[in-house]
């Protein structure tokens, strides 16, 4: 049965104008092209594509899933200084938690409890406030379900990678839109299996990880990774 | 209005946030390091966050101008949105404010300079307590008739840049003249940054309308 208010939910909270800063984060894109690793929408599908399966569904997700399961404020603690550990890159790094602190402050003015006291936890780390944990914890201050946020993070990945692409000169508004198919149709795939309750995270994307490490190196640079 | 005015004695005190926008070039940079020292005379704690749209190149300045603690400017990335980070979603600007506050904890006024862009751009109440506009004599004198929003609802506009309206051809006294007009009265100041010209007044009026000082 179709769902309405869960539907509408998800088109706000799954918005790309939904205010938590994506926009600045090219994770990798801005960095490929510059390196000339990519230039056309086939680049650009092999890069989204690499995004999800090799970095969101064996990572984010994991994260995500693992602070969603959570009991308290500690355990949502446990999986954030896990996704700081194996997070290699600094850059990477830095970005996840610029891109997550930013997604709990909309949460906090928008009074999700859980936002609220993780929050105060965050202040006080430097090291806490990863995108995919916070994405768990303002999912539930959102009364989303699991399947829902993790397609809420999936997708809001996709629509920031395209969007990047768009901004860049790499590809047109129409061509954009069959990006965007192409990556929604390989979620879809992705979201049907179901990973291990222990799964560790983990991920192998070298050339987006190099690109997004080098960002600091390069002079013209418009995004935050 | 100010966020200060509203904060509740259980609240820390935050800072005052003050954007600085206005078309590429206009002289937002130089009236940033203008700002600086002629707002430590006065004795406030600053701290500074750019949105540079292609490269740190103002944040840099900023920092090796000597004027300031390098570590009290933080650059924003703006992936090529500069509207939309001061704006529609200016979270990550408010993140990097935040962030200079817990770092800092006696500032007391941001100076969030905006990258360059157009006569619409504005600033979100959210995100600042005050902004200014600052647009300059060589863009034309009929800048101010063309009644942009950054123009007409800005705090202060400032028209910089003042030492080259007789080599541009523009009639300085009009240009205000019409400046103020559009903007029902409100404030339109003339600067020269070059020189440091025109610089007291705008923070006389930061100390009055931000600081509630005077
Ligand atoms: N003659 C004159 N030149 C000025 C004045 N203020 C700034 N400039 C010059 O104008 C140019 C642009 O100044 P910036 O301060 O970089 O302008 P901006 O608005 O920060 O520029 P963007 O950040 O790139 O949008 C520089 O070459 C400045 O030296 C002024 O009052 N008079
Ligand atoms: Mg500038």
């Amino acid at each position: 049965m179709f769902d309405r208010s869960a539907a509408l939910a998800l088109l706000q909270l799954g918005d790309s104008a939904f205010p938590a800063g994506g926009f600045a984060f090219s994770w990798g894109i801005e960095g490929l092209a510059a390196d000339g690793l990519l230039s056309n929408r086939g680049d650009l599908d092999g890069v989204i594509a690499d995004h999800l399966a090799q970095r969101w569904a064996s990572m984010d997700r994991i994260l995500l899933r693992r602070a969603w399961q959570a009991n308290d404020i500690a355990a949502i603690a446990a999986a954030d200084r896990l996704a700081e550990a194996t997070t290699p890159s600094a850059e990477m790094r830095d970005g996840s938690r610029r891109a997550g602190r930013a997604l709990l402050g909309v949460w906090v003015k928008l009074s999700g409890p859980l936002a609220v006291s993780y929050r105060a936890r965050v202040s006080a780390d430097a090291n806490l406030g990863h995108l995919a944990v916070v994405q768990a914890i303002t999912g539930r201050d959102a009364g989303l379900g699991l399947e829902a946020a993790e397609l809420v993070s999936g997708w809001t990945l996709i629509t920031g990678l395209v969007s990047a692409a768009v901004r860049l000169g790499l590809i047109g508004h129409i061509e954009s839109q069959r990006s965007l198919a192409t990556a929604r149709a390989r979620l879809t795939e992705l979201l049907a299996e179901t990973p291990d309750d222990d799964a560790m995270p983990s991920s192998f994307t070298p050339f987006i990880d190099i690109a997004v490490s080098r960002g600091p190196l390069r002079h013209v640079r418009m995004f935050t990774t | 209005m100010s966020r200060l005015a509203l904060t509740r004695a259980d609240e820390p005190m935050t800072a005052a946030r003050v954007g600085i926008g206005g078309p590429v070039g206009s002289g937002k940079t130089a009236l940033v390091e203008r700002l600086i020292p002629a707002l430590q005379t006065r004795g406030i704690d600053i701290a500074v966050i750019t949105n540079d749209l292609v490269t740190a190149e103002d944040a840099e300045r900023v920092r090796r101008s000597g004027l300031i603690d390098p570590e009290r400017v933080s650059a924003v990335e703006a992936g090529a949105c500069p509207h939309t980070v001061i704006r529609e979603d200016p979270t990550l600007n408010i993140e990097a404010a935040d962030e200079l506050e817990r770092r800092f904890p006696g500032v007391e006024l941001i100076l969030l300079e905006s990258g360059g862009d157009n006569l619409a751009s504005t600033f979100s109440r959210d995100l600042t307590d005050f902004w200014m506009f600052v647009i300059d004599v060589a863009g034309g004198d009929d800048i101010p008739r063309k009644r942009g929003p950054g123009v007409i609802r800005a705090d202060l506009l400032v028209i910089n840049k003042v030492d080259l309206a007789p080599h541009v051809g523009v009639d300085l006294g009009r240009m205000q003249r019409e400046a103020t007009e559009v903007r029902g009265g409100r404030p339109v100041l003339l600067t020269n940054c070059r020189r440091g010209e025109g610089i007291e007044a705008i923070v006389d009026l930061l100390e009055r309308e931000v600081l509630f000082r005077k």
